[in-house]
């Protein structure tokens, strides 16, 4: 009879524990762990991974000094994105699966689903794991708890958990730009920065509220990011706190700050009287953003690999007699030689932050602009540079025209009415750069001219990183300028006229037929 | 005037869903099937023509032409059909004045920029202080891959390296153009995987747009803005043939060669 009970009993654990792995498969979202060969994974590996991620796994392939940030170690043990317990390294294979699966925006890594199949990732999985000697999973996992969702309430809360203490603003700064108040070193010694938050875009592990709960509860191994589960840190939050700031975290996304890879026009409105004369002026905000990428300098010597500056924001408004842009980046440092503060943030030695506009001379008629390098020998191009000077000297704007990185002559911004003006906030430059549309010498600075597409270039420095200066610089491709031509009435004026001419058209034909009816 | 026969569909209403078929016809097989973007103006011109040989077939015979005209002359001389007379008179006029005005609005979209992918290689060109013919130019290491096969997979691994620390920026890991800094260039960085690109090319002419880059396109090579560096003056010659020899072997695909045609 005991036997008979015992038996019965066995039956209901047995059907438990099926249910129960039931509902865990199937909690486990869109990439479940299958079984991958390791050795399997290792030809794949040789094949796609060690030109970055090294023979051995170590992070030290051909292009490690050449990437920022710099290949994994696998060796090392430590992965950024993962769901297990903060105490425990070891990954979820999902984690490593999801990383290989959808690659880490805003690094050298591609997501690999379109080339590899998902029993090659699954093997990949079971290989790269080898390398830290990963044998058994995670013992324990971030505890989720219940989901609390985003609403105005949770956001208000995790705002103030955020700044607590300096808890998140300490590395990430007030707006959560990652305005930078200290140096971060990675595993390796090689220097890490803050998320800037309000670019979700950027985030490896994407901003969905429950990644960035994991990011807080786990930390991010191998940086300066810590586990706020842990119960011994004095900045620890309870799971329901997390999921408070996880909702603000997601929350900061400045989406103007996104590319647009269709809007490639900066379009300038005219406004009537004064144009804007301050970067803070209130009319720049109801003017249309657009947004380029920008990328580094790799064409011309010396070529550069580990830019910071990402993206650039222009506006720009004109009115009869000159042209405005305003230029936007995020950069975490305010650069200024000189100033002690700002040296200790920078890689030394510490150059000035900069920005440039590039225009051709000659606004091109058909489709061949100027090399977009500094223009070339037939097609010479105007630069607008602008610098922000040191703790002796203030911010200058300066004036090039140029053909080609060898031929430049240097003009005097302030005989053509070149000017510049410049404000720095909480990890954010904004630059004003206004010039008369028409300037004295013709063959050598652009006439501006309404209604015209105007090819338009520009480029960045930030001097605390790598010293970023002179052809060490961030840079974007043409693009588009265009002064909008005010409309008029003319349009609805002849379009009035056509529906006019259309009717009594009509109105003639029917009572000509009316009247031959009759 | 013989009875008109009864139709399924009235013939005006068969020619404008011809015409219509034939528009989304364009659109289906160019921006969706093909993945290529018709420009307007070209597409207004085909449908200009296609309108016309529409109406050409539609009213080719005498009574063809009056069965397509008999709704729109009812419409007018029928004094049943009054009231579908005034609304049509009301939304003709609307349109017309509608599509003029918003024709005269200016457009603010940027300028299309049709790119010559492959431009016409020239017989010689310069690089490296010397002249170089492309009608004979060989990679002097192709032979290895059936003569020495150990020496090629050395030769191609030395080339994965060249790529990596040079070319994977634009062109990618995946050798699929999408390199982390391929969204911030226009032209975009060409796709090896695609079969359109270096499988339909000799290697010379590799040699010769990776040597000279873009400032080394002809001049009908539109529109002149490649940001292709001139790899001569990175790379030895060395170099870039064993580039060339990754690409086709990561790829899986073969150079053509004067030998097989």
């Amino acid at each position: 009879m005991n036997n008979r009970r015992l038996g019965k009993t066995m039956t209901y654990i047995n059907k438990l524990a099926l249910l129960t792995l039931c509902s865990a498969l199937f909690a486990a979202g869109p990439a479940m762990a299958k079984p991958g060969t390791a050795a399997k994974g290792k030809e794949i590996y040789d094949k796609r991974c060690t030109w970055c991620h090294g023979a051995e796994g170590d992070g030290k392939g051909a292009a490690r000094d050449r990437l920022n940030p710099p290949p994994r170690d696998f060796t090392s043990g430590n992965y950024k994105i993962r769901s297990s317990d903060f105490e425990d390294l070891t990954p979820n294979d999902d984690d490593i699966f999801r990383m290989i699966r959808d690659g880490m925006p805003g690094t050298a890594m591609p997501g690999w689903s379109d080339i590899l199949t998902e029993q090659d990732m699954w093997d990949l999985v079971a290989h790269v794991k080898t390398f830290a000697g990963y044998e058994k999973p995670p013992a324990k996992q971030v505890d989720y708890g219940t989901q609390i969702s985003s609403s105005a309430e949770s956001i208000e809360k995790g705002k103030k958990l955020f700044e607590d203490g300096d808890r998140c603003v300490e590395c990430h700064g007030k707006s959560g730009k990652g305005s930078a108040s200290k140096r971060l070193k990675g595993e390796a010694g090689e220097r890490t920065w803050p998320r800037n938050l309000t670019k979700p875009w950027t985030y490896r592990g994407s901003n969905d509220p429950k990644d960035i709960f994991s990011r807080i509860s786990t930390g991010i191994a191998g940086t300066e990011m810590p586990s706020f589960a842990d119960p011994k840190s004095k900045k620890k939050l309870t799971v329901e706190e997390r999921w408070h700031v996880a909702n603000y975290v997601a929350s900061l996304a400045k989406n103007d700050k996104k590319v647009n890879a269709d809007n490639t026009v900066v379009k300038a409105d005219k406004v009537e009287g004064e144009l804007p004369a301050t970067p803070d002026d209130e009319r720049w905000g109801k003017t249309a953003p657009t947004t380029f990428y920008l990328v580094p300098q790799i064409i011309g010597k010396e070529r550069y690999f580990t830019p910071s500056n990402d993206t650039i924001t222009v506006r720009a408004l004109y009115n009869d007699k000159s042209v405005a842009m305003l230029l936007e980046w995020d950069d975490r440092t305010r650069s200024t030689p000189g100033d002690d503060s700002a040296g200790k943030l920078a890689d030394a030695p510490i150059e000035e932050d900069g920005v440039a506009v590039q225009l051709p001379v000659v606004i091109p008629s058909e489709m061949q602009k100027p090399y977009f390098g500094m223009g070339d020998a037939a097609h010479p191009v105007n630069i607008w540079h602008w610098k922000g000077g040191t703790k002796d000297a203030p911010e200058t704007a300066s004036l090039i025209t140029s053909k080609g990185f060898k031929e430049i002559e240097k003009r005097d911004a302030k005989e053509v009415g070149l000017t510049a003006k410049s404000g720095y906030s909480d990890g954010t430059w904004k630059v004003l750069m206004v010039r008369p549309l028409a300037t004295a010498a013709k063959d050598k600075d652009i006439q501006f001219v309404e209604g015209k597409f105007i090819p338009v270039a520009f480029a960045a420095w930030d001097g605390s990183n790598n010293s970023e200066k002179g052809s060490k610089h961030t840079m974007t491709t043409w693009y588009w300028l265009l002064l909008k031509p005010a409309t008029g009435s003319k349009p609805l004026v002849t379009g009035l006229v056509i529906a006019a001419l259309f009717l009594g058209g009509l109105l003639w034909w029917a009572r000509s037929a009316g009247s031959k009816a009759a | 005037m013989s009875a008109t026969p009864k139709r399924m569909i009235p013939r005006l209403l068969q020619m404008a869903l011809v015409i219509v078929g034939v528009y989304f016809g364009f659109i289906l097989f160019f921006d969706v099937l093909l993945g290529q973007l018709i420009p307007k103006s070209l597409l207004t011109m085909y449908m200009v023509f296609v309108v016309a040989g529409v109406v050409m077939v539609f009213t080719f015979t005498e009574q063809g032409a009056q069965e397509l005209a008999g709704p729109i002359k009812a419409l007018v001389e029928d004094p049943s059909k009054k009231m579908m007379r005034n609304v049509v008179f009301v939304i003709v006029p609307l349109l017309a004045g509608y599509y003029t005005y918003s024709s005269m609005l200016l457009s603010f979209e940027a300028p299309v920029e049709l790119r010559t992918i492959h431009p016409a290689p020239p017989n010689k060109f310069k690089a490296y202080g010397k002249s170089y013919n492309l009608t004979t130019l060989e990679n002097p290491y192709r032979k290895f891959e059936k003569e020495d096969p150990a020496k090629f997979k050395e030769l191609v691994k030395e080339g994965g390296d060249v790529y990596i620390r040079n070319c994977q920026y634009c062109h990618g890991d995946k050798l699929d153009g999408k390199g982390p800094y391929a969204s911030g260039l226009n032209p975009t960085p060409l796709n090896f995987q695609d079969v359109g690109t270096i499988a339909q090319l000799q290697e010379s002419f590799l040699f010769w747009r990776i040597a000279t880059g873009g400032p080394g396109l002809p001049a009908e090579a539109a529109p002149w803005i490649s940001s292709m560096p001139v790899w001569q003056d990175f790379l030895t010659e060395d170099e870039i043939w064993k580039v060339i020899l990754f690409l086709y072997n990561y790829t899986g695909r073969q150079p053509r060669s004067w030998a097989h045609e």
